[in-house]
């Protein structure tokens, strides 16, 4: 697992074991381990393979230093770019039994265009307990942005208005879960008690761990953009003046920015209904989030489009 | 500068221009450590070569053949001579650029405008609609990092060949250490400091001078004017791989130096013109037009 090890000296963003430079700002990290007095005259050094002592040259094929004689290759401090890994597990608080009662609800719920014998005839294909992976990020910003909007317009519709704005974005989730849709992750995410991070998975046993298949620079690209985007949304939501806009433009310079690594439970069921299997997401902290697919009842359809049809027509000759 | 080979001590020269030398008894390769100045500070980062010898030599013979139909003709047949890699210091730079700028952004909208035209010999009125800019004076305030600036620190590479060999892949970069440049060629720093301080941040305020021309809201802008801060900057000298190479196209002419960056293998290097094919092709165009031009007027009469 990589551990944070200290901020950055020019944004204070948290810096990771293997980072040669900061990812947001750029600025070089100083070397944590210690290199060995500067030299104070001047000396040609032979460096040394340290497994035969033979002399070491770089090879551009292996693409690091090289011994010559007994092939090994020496190790350099290079930028490290390892798969991610959750760090901070949420429990599950939301049991099996609880997770098929939701379902349950779920199907038992009126809705006018479901079947009416949807949750007598559905029945559960599988129910598979899982942690998906997600970012939280916090940070500190400070977004520029320009754009235009219709407020103090002139002849145009549009006038150009800027501003400099500070915010603050506290736990913000991001998906990097391939299981999961955006449209579910989103609707999951506000329902977690991050603080209840815990080191190790506890659930129920059959849970899995859905992997982060993202190397730290691709997180990173990730978030970022995750960081531009909600700024934008602030921005449009409540600095820039006027109802409609176009052209918004924004520029963030990003402080103290801290990512942590979450799996974050959730129950995925599947269940069938007239030889066709729909999908559901129960929350793994909040039975009452639940997010799915149901079948429609066409007659139930048919017969409002017809109505509707012959409400029209009955109009109509009404007129005539 | 008298040094000894620490593998047969053999006496060593080595000019005080580079950081590496192979000794000429033993062939151990050695790398010179000195005690950092401010003009000549230890390098920070390095970044590998990737590129071999052989594609290095490949990719040039490529460029030297698909070069304009202008350029000499000895160039497909040129011979490559003293391939070197050599690690070429550079200066990574960044900094936070805090911007205030002004413009006058252009917001367009349409207005329809009645015209009178002749139709059948009528004059008749007719309405069209035109579009219209509206100026308005726009003032505000942009900050931003400006990561990844790189400047040369080196006489023998300069900055606008660094710049036709950018980008390098920064992603690749290594922390310094001897063993990334043991049996290649690496300089040192041949341009203080301060000149290459002042290199990067020209860059970076050109940068953000561009950034600016994107940020700009409207359908169009004019007079965008920016004072531009650049805070908490840092400069590191991170050594790049460049494969130099020598061409000799022609016996009479000198040899053209061409470089490689070590990494992606982008060449550069600056064609010469062929004038004699130049000359042919307008001559070729003026007898072209000539003929057009007599055709034209024997057809007349």
């Amino acid at each position: 697992m990589t551990a944070v090890v200290t901020g950055c000296e020019r944004c204070g963003s948290a810096l990771e074991v293997g980072d040669l430079r900061c990812p947001i700002c750029a600025l070089a990290v100083a070397q944590a381990r210690e290199r060995g007095v500067l030299p104070e005259k001047v000396r040609a050094k032979v460096v040394r393979c340290g497994t035969c002592g033979a002399s070491l040259e770089y090879s551009a094929e292996v693409k690091a230093p090289r011994c010559a004689f007994c092939a090994s290759v020496m190790h350099v401090e290079t930028t490290a770019d390892p798969l991610e890994q959750a760090e901070a597990f949420l429990p599950f608080t939301v049991d099996v039994a609880a997770a098929r009662e939701a379902l349950g609800r779920f199907l038992g719920e009126k809705r006018f265009f479901r079947p009416s014998d949807l949750a007598a005839a559905a029945a559960l294909r599988s129910l598979r307990p899982m942690w998906w992976p997600a970012w939280g990020f916090s940070a500190g910003a400070r977004v520029s942005w320009a754009a235009d909007s219709d407020a103090g317009s002139g002849r145009s519709q549009w006038a150009p208005h800027a501003g400099q704005v500070g915010l603050t974005f506290q736990d913000i989730l991001v998906s990097a879960s391939r299981g999961l849709t955006e449209r579910e992750c989103g609707k999951l995410a506000g329902h977690y008690a991050l603080g209840g991070a815990e080191r190790a998975p506890r659930g129920p046993e059959e849970a899995q761990v859905e992997r982060f298949d993202v190397t730290r620079s691709g997180a990173r690209r990730q978030i970022l953009a995750a960081v531009e985007a909600g700024a934008r949304e602030e921005v449009e939501r409540t600095h820039i003046p006027g109802r409609h806009f176009r052209n918004v433009h924004v520029a963030v310079v990003l402080s103290s920015l801290e990512t942590r690594r979450y799996a974050l439970p959730a129950y995925v069921l599947a269940y069938h209904y007239r030889g066709k299997v729909y999908r559901v997401v129960v929350h793994g902290q909040d039975a009452g989030v639940v997010l799915g697919d149901a079948p429609l009842s066409w007659a139930k359809v048919l017969l409002v489009v017809g109505a509707v049809l012959l409400t029209l027509l009955v109009l109509l000759f009404a007129r005539c | 500068m008298n040094l000894r080979c620490q593998s047969c001590g053999a006496a060593l020269v080595v000019t005080e221009e580079v950081r590496t030398t192979v000794c000429p008894y033993c062939a151990a390769p050695s790398v010179v450590e000195r005690p950092p100045s401010l003009d000549r500070p230890e390098p920070t980062f390095a970044l590998g070569f990737a590129l071999t010898h052989q594609s290095a030599g490949e990719r040039v013979k490529h460029w030297l053949r698909t070069r304009h139909p202008w350029s000499h003709s000895g160039l497909a047949r040129a011979s490559l001579q003293e391939v070197r890699g050599v690690y070429v210091p550079a200066y990574l730079y960044s900094a936070l650029a805090m911007s205030r700028y002004s413009a006058s952004i252009g917001e367009n909208y349409t207005e329809t405008e009645t015209y009178t035209t002749t139709e059948n010999g009528k004059t008749v009125t007719k309405t069209r609609t035109v579009v219209k800019t509206e100026w308005r004076a726009l003032r505000g305030e942009h900050a931003e990092y400006v990561p990844d600036v790189l400047v040369t620190a080196s006489r023998g590479l300069s900055n606008a060949e660094l710049e036709h060999l950018e980008p390098f892949e920064l992603r690749m970069l290594a922390r310094y250490e001897p063993a990334l440049v043991a049996g290649w060629v690496a300089e040192e720093p041949s341009l203080s400091r301060d000149e290459c301080l002042s290199q990067a941040r020209e860059e970076a305020l050109a940068r953000v001078g561009r950034r600016l021309e994107s940020f700009m809201p409207g359908d169009s802008h004019r007079d965008l004017k920016h004072e531009t801060r650049l805070e908490a900057e840092s400069l590191e000298v991170c050594l790049v791989p460049v494969w130099v190479l020598v061409a000799r196209y022609a016996p009479d002419k000198p040899p053209l130096r061409v470089v490689v960056n070590g990494q992606s293998g982008e060449v550069y290097g600056k064609v010469p013109i062929s004038w004699v094919k130049v000359l042919l092709t307008v001559l070729g165009v003026a007898a072209l037009g000539l003929l057009v031009y007599l055709l034209r007027q024997g057809g007349r009469s």
